[in-house]
């Protein structure tokens, strides 16, 4: 699959990309010490080491904050306003940004369980890790990416 | 090991500040904005373009000039600088320059040191030009994190958001950041934003993304700010009173704010700390406090991290007026990234020439009182790296 995200890619975040093309959610993982940690780095930001593999995570998180956006910041997401953009903890550890769907913007929470949904978050645009409402520990709802 | 490890006085001094005309400066280019501002630091200081031996300056947006520092010597006729360099640790480089500036003065590497930046912003492009520009800008990771659609404003909404659930703080008490750097805009003949405004007009402004409204937001800004460094023997023999840097402390937490594990305490509380340990004062001894103010949300963990108040305490702190002139801390007292100037990383300069003024005793209208002790604190990224000073004058 060829898409503008992929193309911005390097060594380092390709397997972000080919993990949720399998539709897989991958983090890094340090051998030394254990820990997941997110963004990529070429170093282990817990330990500084070096022995770091891409594995599979539960998908599982909660909300640590959230912003719901009510200007687009350029006219690729004109027509999306208004949408909530996430930071999930997840399960494993770390933080990350992403879009948070299947539930209106205001009634998202601090706090609301959630876990994740690989879909396009724009018609045909590539597969990215969104997360929604987890349905085993809310109200159930189906991955509306999908 | 320097003499200034060993604890001997800096030998650097601040001699002249100035800008160009600031807010709409639709005739004038980022270049001619630095000359301009250059200008009026060397009157200032009653110096002439021959002292300069040194040059500072941070990148532009606005052009496309691969070594800004080489650019701006060519421009500004620098002929023969000692050292040059272009420095950029985002919207704290306006403290950054002025303590790297002693630095060199305190090597020997100069004699005068000239601190420029700035461009025409708001000229450049239609704002909703310079909101995509920005939004590019790479503050959000451009893989992780900007394929979701934040503006930067929504990266700096993650931390409000967040710091409203584990303390309370209000829309309310973010708005009333907004208000004070307003109202000392208001008596800041140079600023782009001077109508008063109240709490209730932030909070019933158009909502950007949440929390934040536009009037939680910084302008966008044509402008340039210059500040001169010298050596205090020949600072004496200058027009102004000199003003020393007692302290500076750099912080740093994060690159992107997505991964950040704890998105209300910022860098700020290292590069404070390091500030006041060497200057050798608390916060409550602070006359001034010219904290950096790209969002309302940035003052308020500023003003906790920096020691000013408790965690968690920040939005009680600015209520009621006690940031504005006559409260318990003035801060931001030109009226800040919010209401006065933003033209970029030129920005938190003007928070230094602010602080070095109110220090001389030239503010007029918002002039604090007996002035002896002033802050300046520079905060980049989203939340991400600070630099802290410390200034006293002779």
């Amino acid at each position: 699959m060829n898409h503008p995200l992929k193309a911005l890619s390097d060594s380092l975040t390709a397997p972000w990309w080919s993990h949720l093309e399998r539709d897989e959610f991958a983090m890094p993982r340090c051998l030394d010490c254990g820990r997941w940690h997110f963004h990529p780095q070429p170093r282990c930001p817990h330990c500084g080491g070096t022995s770091v593999v891409w594995q599979q995570a539960s998908g599982r998180g909660e909300v640590y904050s959230f912003t719901v956006v009510h200007r687009a910041p350029s006219p690729a997401f004109a027509t999306e306003v208004p949408y909530t953009i996430g930071i999930v903890a997840t399960e494993e550890g770390p933080h990350l940004m992403t879009r948070l769907i299947g539930i209106a913007p205001d009634a998202v929470r601090i706090g609301l369980a959630v876990r994740i949904c690989i879909g396009p978050m724009i018609g045909d645009g590539p597969p990215l890790a969104l997360f929604q409402p987890d349905p085993d520990r809310a109200s159930g709802l189906a991955c509306p990416a999908s | 090991m320097s003499s200034m490890i060993l604890g001997a006085r800096s030998q650097a001094r601040i001699v002249g500040v100035g800008e160009s005309p600031l807010g709409k400066v639709p005739d004038l280019s980022a270049l001619q904005l630095q000359q301009a501002a250059a200008q009026a630091a060397l009157d200032d200081a009653g110096l002439d373009w021959s002292d300069i031996d040194g040059l500072l300056t941070t990148p532009v947006r606005v052009a496309n000039w691969a070594m800004p520092c080489g650019v701006v010597a060519e421009g500004l006729g620098i002929r023969s600088p000692r050292y040059l360099a272009t420095l950029d640790v985002a919207g704290a480089s306006g403290t950054a320059m002025v303590h790297q500036a002693a630095m060199v003065i305190n090597a020997g590497q100069c004699d005068t040191v000239l601190c420029v930046a700035g461009q025409n912003l708001l000229t450049h492009s239609a704002r909703a030009d310079a909101v995509k520009q920005m939004a590019e800008g790479g503050w959000a990771h451009p893989q992780f994190e900007a394929p979701y659609g934040p503006l930067i404003a929504s990266l700096y909404a993650l931390v409000a958001q967040r710091h409203m659930h584990e303390y309370g703080t209000t829309p309310e008490q973010l708005a009333e950041v907004a208000v004070a750097m307003r109202a000392h805009a208001s008596l800041n003949p140079l600023a782009q934003k001077r109508t008063p405004i109240t709490v209730d007009e932030v909070v019933s402004s158009r909502m950007i993304t949440s929390p934040l409204h536009v009037l939680d937001c910084a302008l966008v800004s044509d402008g340039a700010a210059a500040i001169i460094v010298s050596r205090a023997d020949r600072a004496r023999d200058l027009r102004r009173r000199p003003v020393e840097i007692l302290g500076q402390g750099y912080g740093f937490s994060h690159a992107y704010v997505g991964p950040y594990e704890r998105l209300t305490a910022t860098g700020a509380a290292d590069s404070g700390r390091a500030a006041f340990a060497m200057a050798g004062v608390r916060p409550a001894e602070i006359d001034v406090a010219e904290l950096y103010d790209c969002f309302t949300i940035t003052v308020i963990v500023e003003l906790e991290d920096l020691g000013f108040c408790a965690k968690g305490e920040g939005g009680a702190f600015v209520q009621g007026g006690r940031i504005a002139l006559g409260g318990a801390l003035p801060v931001t007292t030109h009226g800040g990234l919010l209401s006065a100037c933003h033209p970029g990383l030129a920005g938190g300069m003007f928070h230094v020439i602010e602080a070095v003024r109110q220090l001389r005793g030239e503010c007029g209208e918002r002039q604090v009182r007996d002035a002896r002790l002033a802050l300046a604190h520079g905060n980049g990224g989203v939340i991400g790296i600070h630099c802290t000073l410390i200034l006293g004058t002779d």
